[in-house]
């Protein structure tokens, strides 16, 4: 048995990243595993986070959380060459019913199979070298890319795994999130029973924790999930989450390209592009011009003949336009922070006192909470890139409260005899 | 009181989901604290130095005994025994855990509470003479206008996102109970040749970094379009009141920097735009709120006439107390009663839990279950019989409330300061503490009379410094807290700001410098019926310069 090598002196700095890691770790302690992933996508850790999925028995849950956050994160899936068939079908199912758009799938180096495993039968005779040429060796390229990721690991499932924390701090100086640590088992199956995530098929036939399929059994009924994995041999962990190293990445899919321009219940392709330094007045099309512009060339956007819209900035007078609104197929009120209110007045004035029938869209920082204000004061397009805001309009559930004291405009009805300040949408 | 119908709950509990969602998001990470924090604050939850602030509107400063209760409750169950009265007549808990929030809110809501627009850059709530439908000055009860404006304000969708915060704040009497010209607007009921009730409307007053007294932007504004003229204001400010800089945000600076005949131009073209379209109140309307607000079925007195000469001699503190702390009332054989959250060496506007109750009870049996809270940090009873006032001020005597002390110099407003406030420079209710006991001796607070101790503990002047006969002011002067002193502040109809007297004192110091204004005070004035803020008009600050700091 080897001896534990003396840790060499910590330079200052990595003593930082490690408070800093106790600190991250102290302030997830009130959040939800929601929360974690999304504070590590989007603040500790932008742009540089991947997942790393087996598309196992349990793995809907975390993948479910991925999407919520950001269904174009990356996410790899090692194609080891030993799955289940169920688990490549699994792989493409979940992704469509999930809306991932950047499941990226990781193969082995063929030399190092050819080599090392010319039989496909080393995880009969040596499971830790099949594990590292399958799995440890091709992930360490991607891993060097990313300064940190994710796994679906949990306190539960193993005795080692017991003291899991929500974040970790690997010996290559990256981070590790594990936004599932403290879900239980009884967590988990509730969480994919509450948002209706498809089972892995062999999940029914008693597999309860899915790895490669020579290295997988069935497990009995209260027995410990992983038990059913390398059983027999005193191996729990396949190397990929001691440390790792090795290979290449070849995308399954394109990333998808979304909407984002929401109008009549629905995100839809936006026919408008965005107002370019050095576009021309007299040849733009399909283009919101900035009201300033406007107002410098308007005669030559006037006899312009294609379709234009019209930018208003949080300083601009829409009332100086008053004249010409109808020449234009949508106005955009630009809402260049969500704290800047200037937009619902000029949205008021723009469709109660001046009638402005055609689109009226926010662009700019929308998010859900804006958005039933922004309804009321006569806004009847959204440009929104924001996620969650995203989810919310597609599910139909923007936190509003949809009765009002004060009458704005002429849409809204008087509720049987109520008083005049009273409306409901 | 007004009482909530069907329309009201379901909008407040409809509110309450709407925080709630918020709060969810925010506790799963969904939304950042950047993002959170507009939402938040909307609804009166701060982050302070220590934990969540929760700021709970007590709309034109009017409770129930049963709403009393509940906030007693919410002290014992979600925060730590009390809650803090504030300078806008809400209610303050400075401990509440986030995750408790929405049931906190759900508890409200069972009493017609809410703490909607208790923060925010939104129109906060509108706030009112504490006297209001029992004061023997008034020309019209203002609560009933008070809660067309609390509708008419909560979730306006155009003005949730304004450059600042927003308050209003209304009297029906000619004398200013209510600050009104420090406000960003200022309605002072008035009657035009007619006869019929309007509003005078001032713009642009305030306190913090720069105060300004507001302006009289017209003189006249009719009764039915009150709210439409409101709206026009409002939108002018949404739309030209600076965003580039949150100190000179508020319409204080718009009103100042643009002048005020520009602003009123801008706003009487707007009110022409909407005068008379959807905002015209009718008076079936305004007859239904104001049904709410009928006087209480008062019973006809015997003539009570209380002996106060006599009763001083016989009990002095009842004296004092009948002295300072009764208000005339309008109906003959009643009284207003001031409940002084001052107690000497107390923290000014604090009450525990069990006092919260005690209060609820005493209203309840003797105040036609009606209080209101004022300005000042104290609370009111409007309605009691003459003949109960005994019995009122045993009971307040037993819950520890029965300081007579309003109006006078221990009866001192004062912000939360560095011991709660992530914006302090420096304590303020530790000063307040000991100023109150170095004035401790009733005979010697008598013999001051009417003086009004104002304290902040930063600029932000939460504690109304500016318009302290006597302001102080908490500043960090080289890592150490220092106070400034001003002079001449008044926030009534004689609105006018205080001037800064001269260097600043150490907080150790600060009492003895009281002490020698207070006496040169009184070394010349011309009789005790001369008020000091009378004697500093009269006076100058020159002989108060001088006894402080010496001749130059």
């Amino acid at each position: 048995m080897a001896l534990p090598k003396l840790a060499p002196a910590q330079p200052a700095h990595d003593k930082l990243r490690a408070l800093g890691i106790i600190a991250l770790n102290g302030m997830f302690d009130e959040m939800d595993a929601l929360g974690v992933l999304r504070y590590a996508a989007s603040d500790v850790l932008p742009g540089d986070l991947a997942i790393v999925s087996s598309f196992g028995a349990d793995s809907a849950v975390l993948l479910h959380l991925v999407a919520q956050v950001d269904p174009s994160l990356p996410v790899y899936f090692l194609e080891t060459g030993k799955h289940f068939t169920e688990t490549l079908d699994y792989v493409e199912a979940l992704k469509k019913h999930l809306g991932l758009i950047n499941v990226q799938a990781i193969y082995p180096n063929q030399a190092d199979v050819e080599r090392f495993d010319p039989a496909g039968t080393l995880w009969e005779t040596d499971p830790d070298s099949c594990c590292h040429i399958r799995k440890t060796e091709p992930l360490e390229p991607i891993t060097e890319q990313f300064g940190g990721w994710v796994t679906g690991r949990k306190r539960f499932q193993t005795v080692e795994r017991g003291v899991l924390p929500h974040f970790e701090l690997t010996s290559d100086d990256r981070i590790k999130v594990n936004p599932l640590a403290y879900f239980s088992d009884a967590d988990v199956n509730r969480y994919k029973i509450e948002h209706g995530l498809p089972e892995h098929p062999l999940f029914a036939k008693g597999y309860k924790s899915i790895g490669c399929a020579p290295c997988t059994s069935v497990v009995a009924e209260g027995e410990d999930p992983r038990a059913g994995r390398w059983r027999g041999l005193n191996k729990k962990e396949c190397g990929i989450h001691f440390d790792f190293n090795g290979a290449i990445a070849s995308p399954m899919t394109a990333p998808a390209t979304r909407h984002t321009l929401w109008k009549n219940g629905g995100f839809i392709a936006d026919p408008f592009h965005a107002w370019a330094e050095g576009d021309e007045p007299t040849g733009a099309s399909y283009k919101h011009v900035p009201l300033p512009v406007f107002l410098a060339n308007r005669e030559a956007i006037l006899a312009n003949p294609h379709p234009l819209g019209l930018l208003v900035a949080p300083g601009d007078r829409i009332e100086d336009v008053e004249a010409d609104l109808h020449r234009f197929a949508s106005v955009a009120i630009q809402f260049p922070g969500f704290t800047d209110g200037r937009g619902y007045s000029t949205a008021r004035l723009l469709s109660q006192r001046y009638q402005y029938a055609n689109e009226i869209r926010a662009i700019g920082d929308v998010l859900q909470d804006q958005i039933p204000l922004m309804r009321r004061c006569g806004i009847n397009a959204f440009v929104v890139t924001h996620e969650p805001t995203r989810q919310a309009l597609i599910e139909n559930r923007l936190p509003e409260v949809n009765i009002f004291y004060q009458p704005v405009g002429t849409a809204e009805i008087p509720v049987g005899t109520r008083p005049f300040l009273r409306r409901v949408s | 009181m007004y009482r909530y119908d069907e329309f009201d709950e379901a909008f407040v509990a409809g509110r309450t989901a709407q925080f709630t969602d918020q709060i969810n998001r925010r506790l799963s990470g969904e939304l950042s604290e950047d993002q959170f924090r507009p939402l938040r604050l909307m609804n009166g939850l701060y982050l302070q130095l220590h934990a969540y602030m929760l700021r709970i509107a007590v709309p034109y400063g009017t409770l129930s005994s049963r709403q009393m209760r509940k906030l007693a409750h919410i002290a014992r169950t979600y925060d730590r025994g009390y809650g803090h009265f504030t300078t806008r007549q809400n209610i303050q808990f400075n401990w509440p855990k986030l995750k408790d929030v929405p049931a906190i809110l759900r508890e409200l809501g069972s009493v017609e509470m809410h703490s909607i627009q208790t923060s925010g850059n939104c129109i906060r709530n509108t706030t009112t003479d504490q006297f209001a439908g029992a004061a023997a000055d008034e020309i019209i009860d203002p609560r009933p206008v008070a809660e067309i404006i609390r509708q008419w304000s909560s979730l306006h969708p155009e003005f949730s996102y304004l450059p600042r915060k927003f308050k209003i704040a209304m009297t029906g009497s000619p004398n200013d109970r209510a600050a009104i010209r420090f406000h960003d607007i200022g309605l002072q009921a008035a009657t035009n040749a007619a006869g019929d009730i309007g509003w005078e409307v001032w713009v642009g007053g305030g306190l913090g970094r720069t105060p300004m007294i507001g302006k009289l932007i017209n003189s006249f504004v009719p009764n039915e379009h009150l709210l439409a003229y409101l709206e026009s204001i409002m939108r002018v400010y949404n739309r030209y009141g600076r965003r580039d800089n949150k100190f000179k945000a508020r319409i204080k600076i718009l009103v100042h920097e643009e002048g005020l005949e520009t602003i009123k131009g801008q706003v009487e073209a707007e009110f022409a735009e909407v005068r008379g379209g959807v905002l015209t109140l009718p008076q079936e309307e305004v007859d239904r709120i104001t049904a709410y607000f009928a006087p209480p079925q008062f019973t006809p007195q015997p003539a009570t006439k209380i002996d106060v000469a006599y009763q001083s001699i016989i009990d002095p503190a009842y004296g004092r107390w009948l002295d300072n702390n009764i208000n005339s009332h309008r109906e003959p054989g009643y009284a207003s009663v001031t409940i002084s959250l001052k107690p000497i060496g107390g923290a000014p506007g604090d009450a525990t839990a069990q006092q919260m109750d005690d209060v609820a009870d005493i209203a309840e049996r003797y105040a036609f279950d009606e209080l209101r809270v004022t300005h000042e940090q104290n609370l009111v009873l409007p309605h009691v019989a003459v003949a109960d006032l005994r019995a009122v001020y045993d009971a307040l005597l037993a819950t520890g409330l029965a300081e007579g002390n309003t109006g006078l110099i221990t009866d001192m407003i004062c912000c939360p300061g560095l011991d709660f406030c992530a914006l302090a420079n420096a304590r303020s209710i530790p000063i307040a503490q000991e100023i109150s006991r170095t004035f401790a001796e009733p005979k010697r607070q008598a013999e001051i009379g009417d003086l009004k101790i104002k304290i902040s503990g930063c600029i932000n002047a939460c504690g109304h410094h500016h318009v302290g006969h006597i302001g102080i002011l908490g500043v960090e002067k080289k890592g150490g807290e220092l106070y400034q002193i001003t002079l001449g502040g008044d926030a009534t109809q004689q609105a006018a700001v205080g001037k800064i007297i001269g260097p600043g004192f150490e907080a150790e110091k600060l009492p003895k410098a009281i002490e020698t204004l207070v006496d040169t005070y009184i070394a010349k004035r011309e009789s005790a019926d001369e008020t000091f803020i009378q004697a500093y008009r009269r006076l100058g600050e020159a002989p108060f310069k001088e006894a402080l700091y010496g001749t130059a």
